[in-house]
């Protein structure tokens, strides 16, 4: 992620609104990260599909993408972000895997796979002193 | 035969079988040859919201491909675009050194020399020999949804119109079937959003399915596509606005245009039977 903070993001931009434009979830009627960009104080930086189409229309290329992941870290997340981020300290997967999904491949004729192995997450992701990569 | 090495995600590896089964197929009779990455983990992309150690999960993957002497192939735009940013962040000496710290103690090492693909670009590098296959035009009209990370950010994608994606229908084209365009075609479909908030997830895909409501088949080509259009249908108020329409992956469609069967890839018998009646 960039290393600028959000003021230094937010420098190029001049709030024409073009990225709130093609927003799916202020077309939905909700207000995501476009709406900080344009100065507004209601959204959540949690209210995104992930379609990066704002951060592609933007005339300026400000960083769209690394200014929400900043504001995230300030907020707190919804329920099913976090879910998903346990699920990946435990277990290196996102969703639960276990010895049911080689059954099931096997089922569907897809060869077994072999999972990450134990303690490999905590390897990867353990903090490192001084490293930039310690959330 | 050429090998590449396939990621799937947690999605595909958890929920879709079907979706990887008939990848795998289609590719074969494309003469690419879909290998198993032992030890693969999630992409990274559910830490990056929280800390940017996102970059040591998804450098591990890439190395593990980079181990097998293998390029990677993609089934979701989300593993795509996250896979491909951190091979861009990781030309950082520093944070290449920090991440392949750990690497080295597995065994392992981030070069960045596996590219990383997302199956619909496989797909358009073999368009020839994919229409070769076809073995009869297909009778129904298809709307397509684009996995949006495959395309997006382009400087990092290099991969077809970013914000009007060509790929995914000239394939279907090349099986002969009409394709249908509607005013939601580059929408996305609102499955990451789902996990933000449900509501405003499902009310996506409704729209999404309603626009596209004229075709008899929406093709997707990506885990989260796949999840919110054709597996949370029923939890929308109105079961998608689009009655009938029925949603496939990519690679089931182009195996159908192959003549291979139903079964061989994951379409199932409630599904072909509302194919067949789409084709009467």
């Amino acid at each position: 992620m960039s290393g600028q903070n959000v003021i230094e993001l937010l420098k190029s931009c001049t709030q024409c609104g073009l990225c709130r434009e093609v927003c799916i979830v202020e077309q939905l009627g909700a207000h995501s990260i476009t709406s900080f960009l344009c100065g507004e104080e209601d959204y959540s930086s949690w209210l995104c599909s992930s379609c990066w189409r704002c951060q592609e229309v933007c005339p300026q290329g400000v960083q769209i993408h690394a200014i929400m992941m900043k504001k995230r870290r300030e907020e707190e997340p919804p329920s099913g972000h976090e879910a998903n981020l346990v699920s990946v300290l435990r277990s290196g997967y996102a969703l639960l895997m276990d010895s049911d999904i080689n059954s099931a491949r096997i089922f569907h004729g897809l060869e077994p796979v072999q999972l990450i192995p134990p303690g490999y997450v905590e390897m990867l992701l353990e903090e490192r002193e001084g490293g930039t990569t310690g959330g | 035969m050429t090998k590449m090495a396939l990621f799937p995600g947690c999605l595909v590896l958890q929920r879709m079988p079907q979706y990887e089964k008939a990848a795998i197929r289609v590719l074969g009779e494309l003469g690419i040859q879909l290998e198993n990455m032992p030890g693969a983990a999630c992409c990274g992309a559910p830490l990056e919201s929280f800390s940017d150690r996102w970059l040591s999960l998804a450098a591990y993957n890439v190395s593990l491909a980079e181990r097998l002497g293998l390029d990677i192939v993609t089934l979701c735009g989300n593993c795509t675009s996250t896979l491909l940013r951190a091979k861009a962040a990781l030309v950082d000496p520093d944070l290449r050194l920090e991440a392949n710290e750990p690497l080295e103690k597995l065994g392992l090492r981030f070069e960045g020399s596996a590219t990383v693909k997302h199956l619909v670009e496989i797909l358009t590098e073999n368009l020839d020999e994919l229409a070769q296959k076809v073995t009869g035009e297909l009778p129904w009209r298809v709307a397509v949804t684009h996995p949006c990370q495959a395309y997006r950010p382009h400087e990092i994608a290099l991969f077809d119109d970013p914000l009007q994606p060509k790929a995914m229908s000239r394939i279907v084209k090349a099986t002969g079937a009409e394709v249908v365009h509607y005013d939601a075609e580059f929408d996305c479909c609102g499955s990451t959003l789902y996990l933000a908030n449900e509501r405003l997830g499902l009310e996506a895909g409704r729209r999404k399915l309603a626009s596209a409501g004229r075709a008899d088949v929406l093709v997707d080509a990506c885990g989260n596509c796949q999840l919110l259009l054709e597996r949370f249908r029923g939890l929308m108020p109105d079961g998608g606005g689009a009655d009938g329409i029925v949603v496939l992956t990519l690679p089931q469609l182009l195996g159908l245009a192959m003549n291979i069967g139903a079964d061989e890839l994951g379409v199932g018998p409630a599904t072909a039977r509302a194919l067949a009646k789409k084709a009467a």
